[in-house]
Formats: structure tokens, sequence, C-alpha cells
């Protein structure tokens, strides 16, 4: 018989070692087919989604450094026109400035110049009326003087008069 | 003397004379165990005694539990296959964690230490790692069953015994020839050779662990002074330990030689032959 043939010490049997690799292998290929390939296939599935999602990430982080750049350089462009047109309208308004402040000054000269000659008009007038005052003045204390028998009498006559007209012309200077 | 010394005295005393008793009565010879430890060692190596009748051939009873690990192994696997493997999602759950990282140990081990030729490898491993490991804490269960001769016994760990274990370190070597010759043909054949020795040290390393395990176990339970705490220790810390080193080593050895063997021969630049100046020329 095979068996007690092969039988060798320490019990080594070459059937019972067979017996064993069969159930090995069985298990070997069960394992295999239900266990391990479906998990590693599902392992390296979720790998290639996050592999996917990192490019796609990377794809997206690529471009929105693209448009940043090319957005910069826009915002660049218009801060430098901004300048220039700030730059412009700031020469406009100084030349604007610049013009008011002639025409006041031509209108201030002027209203000077008006003051000056209407103030010397009302000064020439007011001697003038003085004067005429002052003649008048003289006329009536002469008259009086003549017609008074008293020379002294005339003459207080005459300085009450020249009072009376000083302190009549005092105000209007 | 106070009361309370007297107290305290014939405490003491209570107490040093049960511990005496328990001593004398736990180191009599009657409270050993049954049989000798060679004879348990011999049964354990020998299985005289104990065969068990499979469709009418008388085996070992560790092959009847490498047939129930493996089918538990594989009910494990349908149903995870069928019920679990399909709810899997990106974001794992511990389940999945677990299942996951049992895979990618494995297919690591095998990617790591054999880089060139891996896919086979990392299967071989996971197969044989879960049925070492699986198989080694099998014998925790201690399920029951009867040998032909109508005599009960508790199924061992199907590597304890001798023909198991050199199922799986021959078949580890016959792997390792097998990446050798698909990765270097007759070089990888005469790669493999070279360790002529690694299928007998592989089966052996098996064996004798588990064996070793035994002899500590049996050695502790035949006193029954070591029979109350350390058991526990004993029976269940070495049976988890052996199953994680066992697995351990013989997946690391196999994925180490499996690389080591399939590794794609360096080749060494062709050294360019001097072209012999005539002394004459050199010395003008």
């Amino acid at each position: 018989m095979l068996y007690s043939i092969a039988a060798v010490p320490l019990n080594i049997d070459w059937q019972q070692i067979l017996l064993h690799l069969l159930n090995f292998v069985i298990l070997f290929a069960g394992l295999y087919l239900l266990l391990y390939k479906p998990v590693k296939a599902f392992m390296k599935k979720r790998q290639d989604h996050y592999a996917e999602m990192q490019k796609n990430a990377e794809e997206q982080n690529a471009a929105a450094d693209r448009a940043r750049s090319e957005y910069e350089g826009k915002l660049a462009a218009v801060d430098r026109e901004i300048e220039e047109k700030r730059a412009a309208a700031k020469k406009e308004l100084d030349g604007y400035e610049q013009m008011r402040k002639n025409a006041a000054e031509e209108e201030a000269e002027a209203i000077l110049n008006e003051a000056k000659k209407k103030a010397a008009e009302e000064k020439r007038h007011a001697l003038r009326s003085a004067r005429r005052e002052i003649s008048a003045l003289v006329s009536n204390a002469t008259e009086k003087l003549v017609l008074k028998e008293t020379a002294q009498e005339a003459y207080d006559q005459f300085l009450a008069a020249a009072d009376k007209a000083k302190r009549s012309e005092e105000p209007r200077q | 003397m106070s009361k309370k010394r007297t107290a305290v005295f014939v405490i003491v005393t209570a107490v040093v004379i049960a511990a005496l008793a328990t001593g004398i009565i736990l180191t009599d010879g009657l409270y050993e165990k049954a049989g000798s430890v060679n004879e348990t060692m011999q049964d354990a190596v020998l299985h005289e005694g104990d065969k068990i009748s499979l469709f009418g051939m008388q085996v070992n009873p560790a092959l009847i539990s490498g047939f129930v690990v493996t089918g538990i192994l594989l009910l494990f696997a349908a149903i995870v296959r069928i019920f679990v493997i399909p709810k899997f999602s990106y974001i794992p759950n511990k389940f999945q964690l677990l299942l996951e990282q049992a895979v990618g140990m494995f297919e690591g081990l095998a990617r790591n230490n054999s880089p060139h030729r891996n896919n086979f490898l990392g299967a071989y491993l996971f197969a044989a790692g879960a049925y070492i490991c699986i198989g080694t804490l099998f014998e925790l269960l201690g399920i029951p069953w009867v040998t032909a001769a109508g005599a009960s016994l508790s199924l061992p760990a199907p590597l304890a015994d001798i023909n198991g274990a050199i199922m799986m370190g021959c078949l580890s070597y016959l792997v390792i020839l097998s990446g050798g010759i698909l990765s270097n043909g007759f070089r990888g054949v005469g790669r493999t050779l070279k360790e002529f020795s690694l299928p007998i040290s592989m089966s052996f390393r098996l064996f004798g662990a588990l064996l070793s395990g035994l002899l500590v176990t049996e050695l502790v339970y035949s006193y029954l002074a070591l029979s109350f705490v350390l058991p526990v220790i004993v029976g269940v810390l070495f049976t988890i330990l052996h199953a994680l080193i066992q697995t351990y080593v013989l997946t690391m050895l196999t994925a180490l030689f499996y690389g080591e063997v399939s590794e794609p021969p360096v080749l060494k630049p062709k050294k360019q032959k001097k072209i012999k100046v005539p002394s004459e020329v050199t010395s003008k």
C-alpha cells in the first residue's frame, strides 16, 4: 500500500502533506478571489481617484496662477492709466485755479482802484464844500465885522464862526 | 499580654499554618498530572493514538484543523466579499480599515522586498499569513473532535503537525523557486538552489516553534501548583505571540528570498582591452 510505503519516521506522511497542500491551495485561491484581489482593486481605485483629484487640483492651481498673473498685469495697466489721468486732471485743475486767482486779483485791483477813485472824489467834494462854507463864513464874518462897531466883537464873532465851521467839517473826514 | 496582641498572635499563627498546609498539599505527588511529559510530546509529534478517520484515511488531527480553519477563513472571506466590500467607501470605517491594513501590509511586504516582481508574492504572503496566524489562534478555541479510536480530543493548530509545517515550508520554497525561474531563468534556479536548506529550516522552524509552545504548556500543566493563574498567561499569551511571530517570520523570510532570487542581474560593463603600444613608440 502506498500509504504504508510512503510513511517515514517522525510521522512524516506524504499523503497528509499533499492533503495539507490541497487545503492550502484551496484557501489561497479562495482568499485571493474573495478578499485580496477585491480589496487591492478598491485600494488601487481609491489611489487613482485621489491621484486624479490631485492632478485636477494642480491643473486648476496652474490655471488660477495664470489668471492671477493676467489680472495683475491688467490691474497694473489700469493703475498706470488712472495715475496718468489723475496727473492730467491735477494739471488742469491747477491751471483753472491759477486762472481764477488771476481773475480775482484783477477784480480786487479794479475794486481797489474804484474805491480809491471814489475816495478821492469824495475828498475833493468835501474840500470843495468846506471851502464853500468857509468862504461863506468868511463873507458872513466880514459882513458882520463890517457892520459891528468894535473890532473886538467882530474878531470874536469871526473866531466863533471859524470854530463852528471846523466842528461841522470834522465828522465828514 | 494584652487582648489585642493575643489576637494578632493567633491570627498570624493561623495564617502561617494554613500556608504551610496548602504548600504540603500542592506539592504532594498525588496532585501531579497522570502521564509523563514524554508521552505527551510523543503524542504531539507522532499522533499514534489520536488518528482521525477522514474518508477512510487515518489522518492527524491537525489536518482536520487545517480544513476547519480553511472553511472558517473562506466563509469569512465570502461574507466580507458579499456584504462588506460592495459597501466600501473612500473614507473607510474601522472594519474596512482593518481589511485594508491586512491586505496592504502583505502587499507592502512583497513590494518592498521584491520590487521587480510581487503580484503573486503579495497574494501568497496574504494567504500564508492568514493561515498561520488564524491557524495558530485556532487552538485556543479547543474544538472537540472524536478520534478513530472513539476518544475525544481538542483540535490543535494545523501547523502543530509536522506534515502541515513541511507543506508550508516546502511550498514557500517552491514559490521562491518559481519567482527565480520567472525572473531570471536558469540563473534564478541557481540562486534558489543555493539556499537548499531553506525548505528544511522553514518547515522545522514552524513546527519547532509550535512544538516548543506545546512543550512549555505541557510542563506548566503537569503541576497542579502552576495551574492557577499561569495557564492563562502561558496558554493564551504564548499562543497569540506564536501566531504573530510565526506569521511575521515565515512571510518575511519568503519575501526576502523571493526578492533576492527575482532580482534582475546587474551586468558589469565589459572591460576594454588595452591596446599594447610598442615600446619603441613610448620611448620616442
